[in-house]
């Protein structure tokens, strides 16, 4: 298969997203804005405890106070959920127990804010203390009160993976080093609360849910399960959002608590959530304790990989057993590497759930790898680029131990581009006191080839439809979250039709209007989505162009399109204007509508012989490489990044607008969580729920960002396509992690290097020397 | 998100009437609310009146008076301080160092200098502070800073205070009994439930600054990130060097205690800036600073860089008055 050329201009044009206008005219409705007449407010009781058994709860007191119409605890929500069908063990309102503080124990409807406010004040809990754990390894120690019944020592999930033969790739090296690395939890801090509006039609028995989700396909079942509602008397929209970042990935409690209240009330029910609460619901990147270990010859050739990670996932399962997964499974398919071994254990502790976080479970293991390949290059005498070429993917296609295929693979250029623009040879070891530079690789998947609920259907389905009126009208589940997806669908179509976006209206994200879609997660969309639309567009241009040879009196294979005009080839003739040939298409049909889809074929599902392959496959990895020029303050201990050269294979960049973005900000979030951002607890009280105390960087602590895209065209993607959002986050943290070496002489293993733990490492540094 | 409790809102035009309303019981003063309006809606005080004193005459100017001084009124927003070309740099670095650019077109210099003391135990939500058993500055009797305190550890975070304290600026107090000028560092006291010396009803009208009269100084603050955060420390150092010797010097430091503190440093007056007066200047901040848990950085982290920040800067104004 080869990837489609375009022609028509509308694929690789810098396009502004087409709901961008309304986003910053203020026009654009979030959930919070939707019309809400008539609705009453929710809210929710949450746990004041970390750990404990619930005696009672008593709820009369404020069922009496006037102006309250629904009260609901856990005895109204007897079935749990979660994303992944193996491990479903979250109640929408806890039940027997409570497993970190926040954890929602009850919820209300009333007429007003104040009254749910005063109504949340008269539930009673008795609690029956139990001992809490927020250390994995006191978590994991024997005699421990378990959170979670079936799993007695608190461990999720242990992965013990081994491919090739590490010990004997050891033996053969002529450098063995190995380096323990911690990582701070980090939190996805999405700038738009989470927020429900449902609205439940008693008579019909027919609930409609508005709620922030990148997954509303996800909501629907967990809703339709968990109320014991029929999934065909639901439907879920997804408004505008304002961001994700795998927040969003899997249904929140908030969201079934919403619809449940809803129901009780017989009526409409908006629930929104403080920042704190959006806070609570965390699902973001699990605090990690990584042991990374190399070999290397002395020519700087991997002999084997071992990685040792902990990671500490919160109360419920969550997306935890992939996210322990994604921590080996990306150790392939960046370098070409004989042995690599994985041991791996995700751990309950008593805190809010972890979840997927951009670059889901890949992030700090590529950041400990890369950080340690650096240290033994310089070790071995060899430059951080060297090291990397050596070990490049010999040949493409290639297929990882994994089962992974490897179909285009732009990393090479990526080094090139990356080592031209920021100066490397010259510059590097060179650099004025107090300045470093230092490099960084990564990769991630265009999509997870294998989904979460198997069902057998296709991956992606698009409809498209054109009437009297000239207009195409996309219908896509996929939820646009801010990363333009709408117009990706649209741009596709517009060119394969030739026709101007304007005439392309994009329908997204309503259950009852548009074909399902898994969601905006894994970085799926463009690939799955845009192939679906490619076929969509594919599809009602053969009917478009047999039309227009009917008119032409031409051969249907003679007929091409561009400029809104179908003509036949080579003729000095127009053509037909775009409105002439879909009136004589409809004749005798009437309103045409398409339906393109995409399924991942078999081959790219990883191998059933391999345990845990299904985690990682793809059909196409996104490649990255940035230097990171930074700047330390030897009084302040604070951290400054310069400049970022950054150099991304995206296959081709459907829109190079929107990539530049999704490139900046995948890098500026890998300098949050190298630089400043992190959770803090004490005794399991969250001390950060609020945007002063997380610190998530702002304008003036944004460097300059130089987007370098490089393109692969990727045999399987729309016309090349691939990711362009996640794979450029991790490069970031061993990148400013060595520029802090260069520039300060100090090999940190713990991040983020806020200043005050820089300043401890400059203190170290004097001491030792 | 929380919602706001009930209040009257009174907007005064008169000094006389402002002054009678904050008098009564559960009365509390508003300007630009961006420190009061977070607070009230976490439920961290639930006054009875809301008395809104942007109506108030002669106090949202600049104004240069014949004598050198300089008047700025309390509701002068950060904004306008920072573009006036009557302040001096420290302060203008001070309030520029101040949340960000909406804040600081809303905050007033008044309501920054009166701003509430902050705590990781205080500045929490209604429901985070019940669980956690309140605190002894509101609402509990137990200080979670320092644990069996009779009183409360809450600190104070105000950038402007210390770079006007250095400037040996005054403060103007009108209240029932009549006007005050007190110097501004009288403004406040080393308690963190109670850090304001002002009276039932009593109002900060102005600051005045003297002429600088060879004084040079300077403000800077410990932070993580460039915006938005208050001083993990801040230090304000004010120098005058005459024939080689250090004339006068005054300092100030925020983000430490219950109440931003001169720094007693008299003792290096008439001595060349050298490492054993800097030595002298860091135990004096050591003495004088008492910084505990109270934020969610290290309280190590931000005694170290009080120090830092205090011999860096005098040793800046000591060699830019050469």
């Amino acid at each position: 298969m080869n990837a489609l050329v375009p022609r028509n201009g509308k694929i690789g044009a810098r396009t502004p997203l087409i709901d961008g206008v309304e986003k910053v005219t203020g026009k654009a409705k979030y959930t919070a804005d939707l019309a809400h007449t008539g609705a009453y407010v929710g809210k929710i009781l949450r746990s004041t405890k970390a750990h404990a058994r619930i005696l009672s709860i008593d709820v009369s007191k404020a069922l009496a106070l006037p102006g309250v119409v629904a009260v609901v605890t856990g005895a109204d929500t007897p079935v749990p959920f979660g994303v992944l069908p193996i491990a479903e063990n979250e109640y929408p309102l806890a039940r027997e127990k409570v497993r970190y503080r926040g954890d929602p124990v009850a919820a209300l409807a009333a007429i007003d804010e104040k009254t749910a406010e005063a109504a949340l004040r008269l539930i009673q809990v008795d609690y029956e203390e139990l001992p809490a754990y927020y250390d994995p390894r006191k978590a994991m120690a024997p005699g421990v009160v378990p959170l979670h019944d079936d799993k007695p020592n608190n461990v999720l999930r242990e992965v013990h993976n081994e491919f090739g033969d590490a010990e004997a790739g050891f033996a053969k090296a002529d450098l063995v080093r190995s380096k323990t690395y911690r990582f701070a939890e980090v939190n996805h801090v999405h700038i738009e609360p989470n927020a429900s509006l449902a609205d439940y039609d008693s008579e019909r028995g027919y609930l409609t849910l508005h709620t922030t989700t990148q997954v509303p396909y996800y909501v629907h079942l967990k809703v339709a399960q968990c109320l014991q509602i029929d999934t065909s008397r639901i439907r879920v929209v997804k408004p505008f959002l304002g961001g994700g970042f795998g927040a969003r990935t899997e249904t929140l409690s908030f969201e079934i608590i919403a619809a449940l209240l809803a129901v009780k009330a017989e009526g409409k029910v908006r629930l929104l959530q403080s920042r704190e609460e959006t806070f609570i619901s965390h699902r973001g990147r699990p605090a990690a304790e990584i042991t990374m270990k190399l070999g290397l010859t002395k020519d700087g050739k991997i002999t084997a990989c071992h990685a040792d990670v902990v990671q500490t996932g919160g109360a419920y399962a969550g997306y935890g057993i992939i996210t322990i997964l994604y921590s080996g499974a990306l150790l392939h398919g960046l370098y070409d590497i004989p042995a690599i071994k994985h041991d791996a254990w995700r751990v309950y502790t008593n805190t809010p759930p972890c979840g997927a976080m951009r670059g889901h479970g890949t992030v700090d293991s590529r950041a400990a790898f890369e950080d340690l390949l650096t240290i033994m290059a310089e070790e071995l005498g060899l430059d951080p680029f060297q090291v990397r070429r050596i070990n490049l993917i010999p040949q493409i296609p290639y297929t990882t131990m994994l089962a992974q295929k490897v179909m285009s693979y732009g990393l090479p250029e990526c080094l090139d581009k990356v080592m031209q623009a920021s100066g490397w040879a010259e510059r590097r070891g060179k650099m004025p006191k107090g300045r470093g530079l230092g490099l960084g690789c990564a990769h991630f998947v265009s999509g997870t080839s294998t989904p979460k609920h198997w069902t057998g259907e296709p991956h992606a389905t698009v409809n498209l439809k054109v009437d009297f009126d000239g207009g195409l009208t996309l219908f896509t589940g996929a939820a646009d979250i801010g990363q333009g997806s709408s117009t990706m669908a649209a741009q596709v179509v517009a060119e394969v039709l030739g026709v101007d976006i304007k005439r392309i209206s994009v329908i997204a994200a309503d259950s009852a209007l548009t074909p399902k879609d898994n969601g905006s997660y894994s970085s799926r969309v463009t690939f799955m989505v845009g192939n679906a639309a490619l076929d969509a567009a594919t599809q009602l241009k053969e009917k478009l162009a047999q039309a227009a040879a009917r008119k032409l009196e031409a051969r249907p294979e003679d007929i091409v399109n561009h400029d809104e005009h179908f003509m036949v080839a080579g003729s000095q003739d127009k053509g037909l204007a775009f409105g002439d040939v879909v009136k004589e298409a409809l004749i005798d049909t009437g309103t045409i509508t398409v339906k393109g889809t995409f399924a991942c074929p078999k081959e790219f599902m990883g191998d059933k012989k391999i345990r845990g392959s299904a985690i990682g496959a793809t059909m196409g990895f996104c490649y990255s490489a940035q230097v990171v020029e930074a700047e330390v303050d030897e009084i302040t201990g604070k951290v400054r990044p310069i400049k970022v050269w950054v150099a991304v294979d995206v296959g081709r960049a459907l829109n190079p607008l929107a990539v530049e973005g999704q490139i900046q900000g995948g890098v500026w979030m890998g300098m949050g969580q190298a630089l400043s951002e992190e959770t803090r607890f004490e005794d399991g009280r969250m001390l950060h729920a609020n945007l002063i105390d997380y610190r998530v960087p702002t304008m003036l602590d944004s460097p300059d960002i130089e987007v370098i895209i490089v393109e692969s065209i990727d045999p399987n993607g729309p016309f090349g396509a691939k990711e362009a959002s996640e794979g450029m986050l991790a490069g970031f943290l061993p990148a400013v992690m060595d520029a802090v070496h260069e520039a300060t002489g100090v090999r940190p293993d713990q991040l983020p290097l806020s200043p005050e733990r820089m300043a401890d490492y400059l203190d170290a540094r004097v001491k030792t020397h | 998100m929380n919602l706001l409790g009930d209040f009257n809102l009174l907007r005064p035009t008169s000094l006389d009437e402002a002054v009678k309303a904050l008098s009564g019981e559960g009365a509390q003063p508003i300007a630009g609310g961006t420190d009061l309006l977070p607070n009230l809606r976490r439920g961290l005080s639930k006054p009875k009146l809301l008395v809104d004193l942007s109506a108030l005459d002669h106090c949202s100017d600049i104004v240069a008076l014949p004598d050198g001084t300089v008047r700025i009124g309390a509701l002068v927003t950060l904004e306008a301080l920072v573009a006036s070309p009557l302040i001096p740099e420290a302060v203008k670095q001070a309030a520029l160092g101040v949340a960000g650019p909406t804040h600081r077109a809303q905050g007033t210099l008044g309501g920054n200098l009166c701003q509430d003391t902050r705590c990781v135990f205080y500045n929490q939500s209604d429901w985070w502070r019940e669980g956690n058993g309140f605190c002894l500055k509101y609402q509990g009797d137990k200080c979670h800073v320092v644990a069996k305190s009779d009183r409360c550890y809450a600190t104070y975070h105000g950038d402007i205070a210390p770079a006007l304290m250095v400037l040996e600026a005054r403060a103007e107090i009108v209240g029932p009994e009549g006007s005050r000028r007190i110097l501004l560092a009288e403004l406040f006291r080393e308690k963190g439930d109670d850090h304001l010396t002002l009276s039932p009803g009593e109002i900060l009208l102005a600051i005045s600054l003297p002429p600088m009269s060879g004084w040079s100084a300077a403000y800077e603050k410990a932070r993580v990130r460039e915006a938005i955060e208050f001083p993990l420390a801040g230090v304000a150092v004010a120098m005058k060097r005459e024939k080689g010797r250090i004339a006068g010097l005054r300092v100030a430091i925020t983000g430490a205690n219950s109440a931003p503190l001169m720094v007693p440093v008299d003792e290096l007056v008439g001595q060349e800036w050298g490492d054993a007066v800097a030595e002298t200047l860091g135990k004096q901040v050591r003495k004088t600073a008492n910084v505990l848990k109270s934020t969610i950085s290290s309280a190590k982290y931000r005694r170290r860089m009080l120090l830092a920040l205090a011999r860096k800067l005098a040793s800046q104004l000591w060699i830019k008055a050469a």
